[in-house]
């Protein structure tokens, strides 16, 4: 029986375990389905990933590396410094590796969680998820993808034996793997040809190195390095007045978007097709610099009619044509689990949480679920952030799981449940702020469910996110206390009733 | 009167989708292009020619309604339609191809009333409302797109021209379809709102030129079925199906474009009425426009191409 059980070993996983261990409490356990750490960055290795937030702010406060190469860090990069964290903080000991969770089960009896991996099964008084908001992703049901005679190769799962000199290449989809993978193989590949079914927003990314000096300053003076990154932290919360809610700045942001697609395309009629028609910020910004110059290529074309099958030699779009491709990249993105991890989990009376969420997940804080006590979500409902990064939301959440399990701990709580009332206020209040954001503006994207609810996004600047996740009060929860229920099992002649709200 | 049941626009997109053909899907070398006489084929040639040229501009049509659609179903709908011109295009230029009409590499040149019409999408179209655009789009389609094919099975016996134009027909009829149905569903805004696109746009260059593009093209169109040996009548029985199918919906008498094209078809099918004076006048003249004032011609009127399949980028050239 371990006092915190973590699913995954990313950057969640591993930032909340070195937060654990901080404030005390060291039985704990991390379960990862692969043999390494690294999450999203070990698994994303398609040329020319990187993050598109500044590597400054795109990591933990609490775990700098005053090394980053440059302003956006390519992926290898990443994935070193997370397995750095996994080193200097000695947390590779307590990992289970291949260690895949099948489902959560809470045993109301005892008062704990049981976690199964397959046959084995372990438990644990409180546990947080961390299993990646995009950690899973599979190939996307286009018509007649079966019968496809080429390689089909996944961005996500990027195949690395392939070898793409000279061949005749398709890659479907124009997202944020895309605009990165797409000037890379234009450098090798015979010729590109790239199927858009919506364009997005593309701004321009500066990329520097960073400076010897900077890094040696980093280095030496933590402080500097906080400096930097609370400066990038301001202007991306600057952004949000645009990328979050649907104003006056967001057409400005658009303004610059158009700025950047004419500054960098000559022909009218590709810059027509490379033009969004969804307010910026409603589905996600891309980020790049040499995506426009890349399409412009000699070996490269941007197709726009749509897709009407896939065919044993390539792709058939219905202008009538086909296209005839040695191997087919699909960057259709990752299989976004809006309603719930996809492992089933049960709660205190065996109700099932899919269920519960479908369509419309909710939780309190994007955090707990009501009925699924002592656990805590990252990347939860309406946690995401438009204009900045993850990270920092994440370390939110980081905070305010430990708040919770440092209270069941010290205060020996059977459980800690949230209430339903306080989360169902909060989720109203959600609704009814994001009614004035770019994500509702009309545009269909990953952040939605099928019927359009947005349970995906926060709704705010980052500091009002940090702040309420700073604030952890007991009141929101119904407690069953250990030491109540022991006193009440010895005067009982009912053993085993359980009392809630004491 | 009964009001109209709505066409469900999710199941017509799931039509669309599962009806896509292929230039492929077509034997180009099959017997039958000898069924076509020297002496025809000159003339086939020019009507083939403005032919893939009207669904190219129909696709542009297209293009232009996608960004007004009033729902991202229908706007996709519309987004399959400009594809689903471009691919009629190409497969009237493999006619063209197998029937000897085109050298290696050759492009039918787009007549000048072909380049007026291409320069007015390329520069207006975008910026006219769906009120406009959704009223003229139905028009081009039943009158030249749609119509337009029937003549050519009667006077072509190629079982291969057959064959396409079955296909062609069959996407037509969609497209017919869900434009009288969005043009309906305009006739059912606020008549004030009708009434300010409409003022607002009726006096602009945009719609003044349109016009001016709009009515040479058709007369041309008109003379060209005479030059084959065809009746012009042909031509009036489509234009009239216009009035016809915009009178079975419930709301589209109130769209006043409606009004002004269903005057001007009355026009063109009275072959005695003074305004084909003008309109033969009009193609004459625009003979006559100086070349050297287009623009280059835009990049998406290079994408034709009569090769059902193609590999590798091939940029600047008509194939993709
Ligand atoms: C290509 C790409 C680029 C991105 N770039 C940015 C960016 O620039 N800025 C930004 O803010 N965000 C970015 N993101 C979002 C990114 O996912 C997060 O920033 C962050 O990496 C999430 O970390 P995580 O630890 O929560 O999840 P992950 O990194 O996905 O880690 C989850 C871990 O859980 C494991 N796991 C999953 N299921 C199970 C299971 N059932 N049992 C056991 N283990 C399991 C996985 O193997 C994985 O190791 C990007 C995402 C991708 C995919
Ligand atoms: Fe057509
Ligand atoms: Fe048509």
């Amino acid at each position: 029986m371990h006092t915190a059980l973590v699913i995954g070993a990313g950057f969640t996983g591993l930032g909340t375990a070195i937060k654990l261990r901080e404030s005390g409490i060291e039985d704990l356990v991390i379960l990862e389905r692969a043999d390494r750490v690294g999450g999203t960055w070990r698994d994303a290795t398609y040329p020319g990933a990187a993050c598109d937030i500044p590597s400054q702010l795109y990591s933990f406060s609490f775990a700098k590396n005053p090394g980053w190469s440059r302003t956006y860090s390519p992926s290898a990069e990443i994935h070193a410094h997370i397995e750095e964290l996994a080193e200097r903080f000695d947390l590779v000991k307590d990992i289970r590796f291949n260690t895949e969770v099948t489902r959560l089960a809470f045993d109301k009896k005892e008062a704990h969680w049981v976690v199964s991996a397959g046959r084995r099964k372990f438990y644990a008084r409180t546990v947080v998820v961390a299993s990646g908001p995009l950690s899973d992703a599979s190939l996307p049901g286009i018509r007649g993808i079966e019968d496809y005679q080429g390689a089909k190769i996944l961005s996500a799962r990027w195949d690395h034996d392939y070898d793409f000199a000279g061949k005749n290449v398709a890659v479907i989809g124009t997202g944020a793997s895309a605009v990165q993978i797409i000037p890379e193989l234009v450098k090798t590949a015979g010729s590109v040809k790239v199927f858009q079914r919506t364009a997005g927003w593309v701004m321009p990314r500066v990329d520097f190195e960073t400076p010897a000096v900077a890094k040696a300053v980093f280095a030496r003076v933590p402080a500097a390095q906080q400096a930097a990154r609370t400066a990038l932290f301001l202007a991306h919360e600057a952004a949000a007045t645009g990328l979050v809610w649907d104003t006056p700045v967001t057409s400005l942001i658009q303004q610059a978007g158009k700025l950047h697609l004419r500054l960098t395309v000559k022909d009218k009629w590709l810059r027509r097709q490379l033009t969004p028609d969804f307010r910026a910020g409603c589905k996600r910004m891309l980020m790049s610099s040499d995506y426009y110059p890349a399409l412009q290529q000699d070996n490269c074309k941007l197709i726009t009619w749509p897709i009407a099958t896939i065919t044993p030699g390539g792709i058939q779009t219905s202008d009538g044509l086909q296209h005839e491709v040695d191997a087919i990249v699909f960057a259709t993105g990752y299989d976004v689990h809006l309603e719930g991890p996809p492992y089933p989990v049960t709660g205190l009376d065996g109700q099932s949480l899919q269920d519960e969420w479908s369509g419309h997940p909710q939780a309190y804080k994007s955090a707990s679920a009501h009925g699924y006590p002592n656990l805590f979500f990252t990347c939860g409902p309406n946690s995401g952030p438009g204009h900045n990064s993850l990270l920092v939301y994440v370390q939110g959440q980081i905070e305010y799981a430990v708040a919770g399990i440092r209270t069941i701990v010290e205060q020996d709580l059977r459980w800690l449940d949230v209430k339903k009332e306080v989360q169902d206020a909060y989720n109203v209040s959600m609704q009814k702020r994001l009614r004035s954001t770019t994500w509702m503006s009309g545009c269909a994207s990953w952040y939605l469910t099928a019927d359009g609810f947005n349970a995906s996004m926060y709704p705010g600047f980052a500091t009002q996110y940090l702040r309420q996740m700073q604030d952890f009060r007991i009141r929101d929860y119904e407690v069953s206390s250990a030491a109540a229920q022991r006193l009440w099992n010895a005067s009982s002649t009912e053993p085993g009733r359980d009392l809630t709200a004491v | 009167m009964t009001p109209t049941k709505r066409m469900d626009m999710d199941e017509m997109l799931q039509k669309i989708k599962d009806r896509q053909w292929a230039l492929a899907d077509i034997d180009w070398t099959a017997p039958g292009a000898e069924t076509i006489s020297d002496e025809f084929r000159p003339k086939l040639k020019a009507f083939m020619a403005d032919l893939c040229w009207i669904e190219n501009v129909g696709a542009r049509g297209f293009a232009a309604m996608a960004k007004k659609a009033p729902t991202p179903t229908i706007a996709e709908i519309y987004r399959y339609f400009h594809a689903e011109e471009q691919r009629h295009a190409n497969a009237e230029l493999a006619l063209m191809k197998r029937w000897g009409m085109l050298e290696d590499g050759e492009v039918p040149e787009p007549s000048v009333n072909i380049r007026m019409a291409i320069e007015w999408l390329d520069t207006y179209a975008d910026d006219m409302p769906l009120s406009v655009l959704g009223t003229v789009i139905p028009m081009l389609e039943v009158a030249l797109d749609g119509a337009l094919l029937k003549f050519l099975l009667e006077e072509v016996h190629d079982p291969v021209c057959h064959q396409v134009f079955e296909k062609i027909n069959n996407d037509e009829s969609r497209h017919i379809a869900v434009d009288f149905e969005v043009l309906d569903l305009i006739g059912h805004a606020k008549a004030r709102k009708l009434a300010i696109d409409f003022v607002a746009n009726v006096a602009t260059p945009g719609l003044i030129i349109g016009a001016l593009m709009y009515v040479p093209l058709l007369n041309r169109m008109r003379n060209n079925l005479v030059g084959m040996g065809l009746q012009p009548e042909k031509l009036y029985r489509a234009m009239e199906r216009f009035e016809k199918l915009g009178n079975r919906g419930e709301f589209t008498h109130r769209v006043p474009l409606f009004q002004v094209l269903r005057v001007h078809a009355a026009m063109v099918v009275d072959p005695k009425h003074p305004y084909h004076l003008v309109a033969n006048t009009m193609v004459k003249v625009s003979e006559y426009y100086p070349r050297a004032l287009f623009r280059p011609i835009p990049t998406w009127f290079k994408e034709l191409t009569h090769e059902p399949t193609t590999k590798g980028v091939k940029k600047g050239m008509n194939a993709a």
